[in-house]
């Protein structure tokens, strides 16, 4: 055929029109909601920190000076705040026992503990947030159970999604007897609860990060599956599918070309909104003493035992309890704006 | 019209006696019963109906997109059955030597994909062509296709795109692979008046350029006049009648054919005629009733009409009829 271009019939286009890529469009209306940048902004720096904690100067997480237990989160060298405790709990003592001051025995401790205070470099240490009771940095405590914590939620919010999205857009594309079998499984795996199973499967197969992803996992795609499955059902029949199949596209390219791009609106809101949840599960397993096993910290386990101790070490539950609800906090925010930013009602506003 | 060169030239589609009926809950619908139709190279062949008269679903089951099964009739293509094809080879014949364009081009398209992926899909299906050389073809058909600046406009996305310029997208992205048949299904329904014109004239150019045969689905007998070489004009699932365009125009044989010309005003008359209308309503598909389907709504309606549907009547090269006015051809 000769290629001879037409003249082209219409008046010159207007100029181009604002935005374009549909995600461009929710990522403009995202930036303009201050709540959801910001929330943005702190997740950002939540997963760098958490991310480059082996680069950070922080001690190891797991390491125990057992002479630095129980110390409260300070600027000053550990050294100071350890012999400031002694000399007060000693005080205390001899108060309680109505002594004038230390007696010999004690004035030696105290004396033999500054020496080591000013020789031993260990003693020079700063604990930002304190210590725990094995004597172990609570800061890089944190920031390795926040890594623990944000990957349980990823991790676990991917694998639903996958699960999720595939399963949901089988039953919703082909209908009849394969959505019938997903969706059964479906409504079977429902009507177990949620916890229990998880219990169950931890008891079963031991305690590891490895298992609990995958139990925390194996139940949570069911609501998502479920969504997919409408969102497919609801578009396959739109004009654009068949004009794919009148191009002689198959079923697998439908779906994943043409479908999922159309329901990953959805999909996004509802996983941001799915990676607290498997935070909190992770927490309250960790909780009941099923998640993570020591010297491994996340941010459940951390609040577990912090809060055995909240009314003498207040500290070690303030630290990871904070931090753990301002990325939830985050993250809920940011579920709602990107919930506002992708709907397709709120498009016509500016 | 491309005219008589094409009306010798040989079948590279024949429908015979398609039957696609819908189980619902209210009955057997039989959307298309017993049509049949040839269609030849290069040849602009027009299926006119009123909405619901098995037009646009006599055109989805060519290409097998309907869902149920087709209760009877074939599908040649170049002598193969279309109809008992698996779906795998249906689907390298779909877009690729069958291309079709839908009624709306708003929602035809993808919105969340680019212009150039959604373009590039059959050429990358059925060409075998690497990215780039399937984008500059892409390029290439929207310049045909008319859309200035095409190589910036590929990237954009279909909202960015006026409703015209869509289904200039659309025909662009049908004829990219070089079919052999194009069927348009009302391509020109959902557009200005204005833009209609534009529209079908580039159909017609770009077909005509490259020697495709055209099936061209609508519901308006001016569009049929100005570019069709031949018409079948369907009633409830039938075709009542078929014949080259001019011949139909100036010599109507079935009653229903004679009323839709009435019923159009015509620019080529002296006297300003009155605008006669068809009375009554096209009879529900629903478990339709026995003989000619138009007979309620006919003013020459006889005893026979009620009973059974009547064989065909020849009435000069390629102008038939079904009505039992007419004495049946053996």
């Amino acid at each position: 055929m000769q290629p001879l271009p037409l003249t082209p019939l219409d008046a010159p286009e207007p100029a181009a029109l604002p935005g374009g890529s549909p995600w461009a469009d929710a990522w403009r209306r995202l930036r303009r909601n201050r709540m959801a940048s910001a929330s943005l902004a702190v997740i950002a720096l939540y997963a760098l920190l958490t991310l480059g904690a082996p680069l950070l100067p922080v001690h190891p997480y797991a390491e125990q000076v057992v002479a630095h237990k129980n110390l409260p989160p300070s600027l000053r060298p550990a050294g100071e705040l350890m012999l400031e405790a002694r000399s007060a709990y000693l005080a205390r003592l001899a108060a309680a026992e109505a002594r004038p001051g230390l007696d010999a025995r004690e004035e030696a401790e105290l004396g033999s503990m500054a020496r080591a205070v000013r020789t031993d470099p260990v003693h020079r240490r700063h604990y930002l947030l304190g210590t725990d009771n094995l004597g172990r940095d609570m800061l890089s405590r944190l920031l390795y159970g926040g890594r623990v914590s944000i990957l349980i939620g990823l991790v676990g919010t991917l694998t639903s999604m996958v699960l999720g999205i595939v399963l949901g857009s089988l039953a919703g594309y082909h209908g009849g007897h394969l959505d019938n079998v997903i969706m059964r499984c479906v409504d079977i795996l429902y009507g177990l609860p949620y916890m229990l199973l998880v219990i169950i499967l931890m008891a079963l197969f031991g305690r590891s990060v490895v298992n609990l992803f995958v139990a925390l996992a194996l139940i949570s795609w069911l609501t998502l599956c479920r969504v997919v499955r409408g969102q497919v059902m609801s578009l396959k029949h739109a004009e654009f599918v068949e004009a794919a199949r009148a191009m002689g596209a198959g079923p697998g390219r439908i779906i994943f070309r043409h479908l999922t791009p159309n329901t990953l609106g959805v999909i996004v809101v509802f996983s941001t909104l799915m990676v607290p949840q498997f935070i909190m599960a992770e927490s309250f397993l960790s909780f009941l003493g099923l998640g993570v096993s020591a010297p491994l910290a996340s941010w459940g386990s951390l609040v577990a035992e912090g809060a055995g101790v909240m009314s003498l070490y207040p500290w070690q539950l303030l630290g990871p309890a904070v931090a753990m609800t301002v990325f939830l906090f985050a993250m809920n925010f940011l579920g709602d704006g990107l919930r506002d930013a992708l709907d397709p009602q709120s498009r016509a506003q500016p | 019209m491309s005219g008589g060169s094409a009306v010798g030239g040989d079948v590279i589609l024949s429908v015979q006696d398609l039957r696609t009926w819908f189980h619902t809950d209210q009955g057997l619908v039989k959307a298309v019963d017993g049509v049949s139709f040839d269609l030849r190279r290069g040849e602009t062949l027009g299926l006119v109906g009123e909405s619901g008269s098995g037009k646009s679903v006599t055109a989805l089951s060519i290409l097998g997109l309907v869902t149920s099964p087709l209760a009877g009739g074939r599908v040649l293509f170049h002598g193969q059955d279309l109809s008992r094809l698996p779906r795998a080879a249906l689907r390298a014949i779909r877009g690729d030597r069958i291309a079709m364009v839908f009624q709306d081009p708003m929602t035809s398209l993808n919105p969340f994909l680019r212009v150039s992926t959604q373009m590039m899909e059959g050429l990358e299906l059925h060409q075998r062509l690497g990215r780039k050389a399937a984008r500059g073809r892409a390029i290439e058909m929207l310049q045909l296709a008319g859309i200035a600046a095409a190589e910036r406009r590929i990237d954009q996305y279909p909202h960015q795109f006026s409703g015209g310029m869509r289904q200039r997208v659309m025909i662009a992205m049908a004829l990219s692979c070089n079919p052999e048949i194009l069927i348009a299904d009302e391509p020109t329904s959902a557009l200005d008046v204005t833009i209609q014109a534009q529209i079908l004239e580039l159909v017609q150019d770009l077909t005509r350029r490259m020697g495709t045969a055209v099936i061209l689905i609508t519901h308006s007998l001016g569009v049929v006049a100005g570019t069709c070489d031949s018409l079948c004009v369907m009633y409830a699932g039938r075709i009542a009648e078929r014949g080259p365009t001019g011949e139909v125009f100036a010599r109507p044989l079935h009653p229903y054919t004679q009323g839709l010309i009435r019923s159009v005003p015509r620019l080529d008359r002296e006297a300003p005629e009155r605008l006669v209308p068809i009375p009554g309503q096209p009879p529900s598909l629903v478990d339709l009733p026995p003989g000619c389907p138009f007979h309620s709504r006919c003013d020459r309606a006889m005893d026979v009409c009620r009973q059974r549907y009547p064989g065909a009547s020849c009435a000069g090269p390629g102008h038939s009829t079904h009505c039992w006015l007419y004495p049946e051809s053996p």
